[in-house]
């Protein structure tokens, strides 16, 4: 039941979010520059936040050097060449199978 | 739903074929969702109930790494709220697309704007200047590729219990959030974010409850809008994540 209710306050809420420009802003009334600039910056952010908890840290403990990194570090090294997600996804996933096979 | 017309579905069909490369990237987002609720121990119906109802894949699995470790129902939501920001900025941008619009049209269409419906709306929005043909070009997209996403979760609360431990499905998190966010990432305010948001969370890991996570995210956003910009902004919002074929929510 809690755990439906945090996922109940979050959909209110992001719906909130996501009427908030289209109720409130009109044709020509804009963000203010310096919101819309933070607001550019919550993907990165958050996602940064999201992966560096995930991959350097295992509930809350440094995740011990392995497959995770090296796995990682193929996929960055990708997304930087490619500049595309899909190979991005698929050398990271690739590169993880291969680790795990290899023992690491 | 009575009464469309050929012209209708001729347009969601355009829709639908303007945001189609981007659909196999929210299902596998969708899968690697349901399969971690399930890892989570978080029963079915309420998984489910959290991709129809929140819509925005990154927030649901911080939410679900919440609950893991315990953290208290306002922090989880306030993670949630913090990472679903973004929102706000497609929707000032969308608010013109939208101004012809009927209201419940409004209220319908911005439930289902993800980053990837927001941003292929943004782009054909001038190519429909007629609002009924751009209204149904923009829910011939969006409407599909939620209920791929929904149906991605789905399966992966299906199969969740099938996956071995072995396979340590929890990488799908770093990864695809490594697919989204790195293809994008360009300029400095953005560089900046991550590179703080990441040392915030590693020096913070021993606060309780995940909120190194929100710490970091905040401390990214807020450092990073101290550095300025070389680019000026375009039509379209760039949120800084990479929205090609395979991409995530």
């Amino acid at each position: 039941m809690k755990t439906f209710l945090i996922f109940l306050f979050a959909a209110i809420g992001t719906y909130l979010i996501r009427i908030s420009g289209i109720v409130i802003f009109g044709k020509d009334r804009q963000l203010p520059p310096r919101v819309a600039r933070a607001l550019q910056l919550v993907g990165p952010a958050a996602m940064a936040a999201i992966i560096a908890n995930s991959l350097l840290l295992d509930e809350g403990s440094w995740r011990a050097f392995g497959a995770w990194h090296l796995a990682a570090l193929v996929a960055v090294g990708v997304a930087l060449w490619k500049r595309s997600s899909g190979w991005t996804m698929a050398s990271g996933a690739v590169a993880f199978a291969a680790l795990l096979l290899a023992g690491l | 739903m009575l009464g469309i017309g050929p012209r209708q579905w001729s347009d969601a069909w355009a829709g639908l074929k303007a945001i189609g490369p981007l659909m196999p990237g929210s299902v596998l987002f969708g899968l690697a969702f349901g399969a971690l609720v399930r890892v989570a121990g978080i029963d079915p119906f309420t998984g489910s109930f959290a991709s129809i109802s929140v819509v925005a894949g990154a927030s649901q699995i911080a939410i679900v790494e919440a609950i893991r470790t315990d953290a208290p129902a306002v922090i989880a939501v306030i993670t949630a709220l913090v990472i679903n920001a973004r929102f706000a900025l497609y929707s000032a941008a969308l608010a013109p697309v939208f101004a012809a619009f009927p209201r419940r049209w409004k209220l319908g269409l911005a439930h289902l704007m993800t980053d990837q419906a927001a941003v292929v709306s943004l782009q054909h929005a001038d190519r429909y200047p007629d609002p009924v043909r751009r209204r149904w070009f923009i829910v011939g997209g969006a409407l599909p590729f939620v209920a791929v996403w929904v149906a991605g979760s789905v399966a992966g609360i299906a199969l969740g219990p099938v996956i071995p431990d072995a396979w340590q499905i929890g990488f799908i998190v770093p990864l695809m959030f490594l697919a989204v966010m790195v293809p994008g990432l360009r300029d400095a305010p953005g560089v900046t974010a991550v590179a703080v948001s990441v040392l915030v969370v590693v020096l913070a890991k021993d606060l309780p409850w995940g909120l190194n996570v929100l710490a970091g995210a905040l401390a990214g956003i807020a450092v990073g809008s101290f550095v300025p910009a070389r680019k000026p902004r375009g039509e379209v919002p760039d949120d800084g994540l990479a929205h090609d074929a395979g991409g995530g929510e």
